[in-house]
């Protein structure tokens, strides 16, 4: 059985969360209210999927996400997230969140996308595509030659999955099969997050916030 | 905070520096006038005519140490008065000695009125009065020589770079209570936010959840969305523009997606109110032709221009149906869209066929300025 781990400021919230995915055969291991508590938890409970709000109060949902992914690697982090907090969003994914949901979906499209990150696989909204999208045409303006790019088929495909597109019929308009689709997507994700580890690597060296003998 | 900066004048600063010049200006013709006395061929004349400048001079501090008295109308007066003063030291000299190179008892210190023109008018304020000033001079000397073209120049590139700084510090000023008020606005909204995000908002989330209703479930969707959207900061953009994703973002709906770059898509104000326009008249197309359909809004900006595609998986539009409602004078989506988008300088390009659902690609030029 999944396990699952709810962190949610406001508790009604995380209870209709968790009662959802409860009624659909998920286990519930914990529940956090700050991104403190949630760190802590989740490396006591190792669940297999944290559901990650991003508004914690005063503590943020961007760094609980960050902390989880880096202390707990065979855990995924999917971000549940109001549509408001665009910035926010990028950041967690930068930060190694395996997929977003925006808070209006329903508790089946929550049920999916639960099993979808516990196998592995991003959870590829229009809404994270227009995100990827835009923060690759940032990375290319800017002045770091060392940044990802995507390529042409890459664009291609995330341009479709934001306009609201399913794998399938993305396989059907570009006559590509539903594999190479999906390798396409989730290759996109994969090299940002590798970038902003890299980054994060090189900025904690060079600042010497870590032996460069033991990174 | 919005309060002291409506008060304060940010131009009180030059206004000191034009009164300074007046006093020093006036101290100079002084004792220009005591180092060149033997020129004068009398006492009474000039001194009379020095005693009416320190009086003036007195009556211009006073006057411009206060918002009234920096107004247009008090700097005309006091360009009349120093030309009436200029006019007046004929009596100083007799007779043709002007056109002799004697000295004028005035001195510098008739520029005054020009600078204050600067700051009350701006360039064309200050350019007028350096040559009001300067045409007075001439024809009470008769000629013009180097010196006077050297005078001239200065007088002219003072005032109008005066001039200049006053209308920048003007604008700057306009710029500067505008980001207070978004300031003020911003910190409101997030003080309401808080506030909505801990109350309302978990309850809708809850009644929504628990789908107790069909109906009540819908409902209480689609205000949390409507809700959160109205809760959307967005980032900050230059004051006259505002960020295309966020407008865009205030129309996501349980049934409408939106996606776009987290940083702002900065476009003038109104092309993004009249492109959201557009975009909302292709969102309530969809539902009132195909009830039930999903929609998706994707913004994909470029160097040069900017693509917003609406699309959604109803069951399209069969071919000729939209020229078929033109004929019959609904002209809602020509003229709402389309005609929109030509304002703008753009393009909306329709994609659809029966069982394709629809797809509006709206295209404008983007210009250098982003």
């Amino acid at each position: 059985m999944t396990t699952v781990m709810v962190v949610d400021d406001h508790p009604m919230w995380r209870e209709a969360v968790e009662r959802d995915l409860v009624a659909r055969g998920f286990e519930v291991v914990a529940t956090a209210g700050d991104a403190g508590s949630a760190v802590r938890r989740a490396q006591a409970v190792r669940p297999d999927v944290v559901v990650m709000d991003l508004q914690l109060g005063e503590t943020s949902g961007v760094d609980a996400t960050r902390d989880v992914v880096a202390a707990l690697p065979t855990t995924r982090v999917l971000v549940l997230s109001a549509s408001a907090e665009q910035a926010d969003v990028l950041e967690a994914v930068k930060a190694g969140a395996s997929g977003y949901l925006v808070k209006s979906a329903s508790a089946d499209e929550l049920a999916d996308a639960v099993t979808r990150t516990a196998a592995g696989d991003a959870v590829f909204s229009a809404g994270l595509a227009g995100l990827l999208l835009g923060e690759y045409r940032r990375l290319q303006s800017g002045p770091d030659d060392g940044a990802p790019r995507l390529t042409e088929r890459e664009t291609e495909v995330l341009k479709l999955v934001s306009r609201g597109l399913s794998a399938k019929a993305i396989a059907e308009r570009l006559v590509l099969s539903h594999r190479t689709v999906e390798n396409h997507v989730q290759n996109t994700l994969r090299k940002l997050q590798l970038h902003n580890r890299v980054e994060l690597t090189r900025y904690a060296i060079e600042h010497g916030l870590t032996d460069p003998d033991s990174a | 905070m919005s309060v002291p900066l409506r008060h304060r004048d940010l131009l009180a600063p030059l206004w000191r520096v034009v009164v300074a010049f007046r006093l020093v200006s006036w101290v100079l013709a002084v004792a220009g006038w005591f180092r060149e006395r033997d020129d004068y061929p009398g006492m009474v004349a000039p001194l009379a005519v020095l005693a009416a400048m320190g009086i003036w001079t007195g009556v211009v501090t006073v006057a411009h140490s206060r918002a009234a008295g920096r107004r247009t109308r008090m700097t005309l007066l006091d360009l009349g008065v120093t030309v009436l003063l200029l006019a007046a030291t004929v009596t100083t000299q007799p007779e043709g000695a002007f056109g002799q190179g004697a000295p004028i008892v005035t001195s510098i210190w008739v520029a005054g009125p020009a600078l204050a023109m600067a700051l009350a008018r701006g360039r064309g304020g200050g350019l007028a009065g350096a040559l009001v000033v300067w045409a007075a001079v001439t024809f009470l000397r008769g000629y013009v020589g180097d010196r006077e073209v050297f005078n001239l120049t200065l007088l002219v590139l003072v005032s109008v770079l005066l001039g200049y700084a006053a209308t920048i510090t003007r604008a700057a000023e306009l710029a500067l209570r505008e980001a207070a008020a978004a300031q003020a606005a911003s910190a409101e909204r997030e003080r309401l936010g808080r506030a909505v995000h801990d109350g309302v908002l978990q309850v809708l989330a809850a009644v929504r959840r628990r789908g107790v209703d069909p109906e009540l479930t819908r409902l209480a969707a689609e205000q949390e969305v409507a809700l959160r959207g109205l809760l959307t900061t967005g980032p900050e953009v230059a004051v006259g523009t505002a960020d295309l994703g966020t407008a865009l973002r205030l129309l996501a709906t349980p049934d409408v997606e939106v996606a776009g770059p987290a940083e702002p898509v900065e476009l003038p104000a109104q092309t993004t109110a009249e492109l959201t326009a557009a975009v909302r008249e292709a969102l309530a197309n969809t539902a009132e032709h195909a009830p039930g359909a999903r929609s998706w809004v994707s913004l994909e900006p470029a160097d040069d221009e900017v693509v917003v595609v609406v699309r959604d998986d109803g069951p399209g539009i069969p071919d000729g149906r939209l020229s078929a409602a033109v004929d019959e004078g609904h002209h809602g989506v020509r003229s709402s869209i389309c005609g929109r988008l030509a304002d703008l300088g753009g393009t909306a390009d329709l994609h659809t066929g029966p069982g394709q659902g629809t797809e509006w690609e709206l295209t404008i030029p983007r210009g250098t300025d982003r």
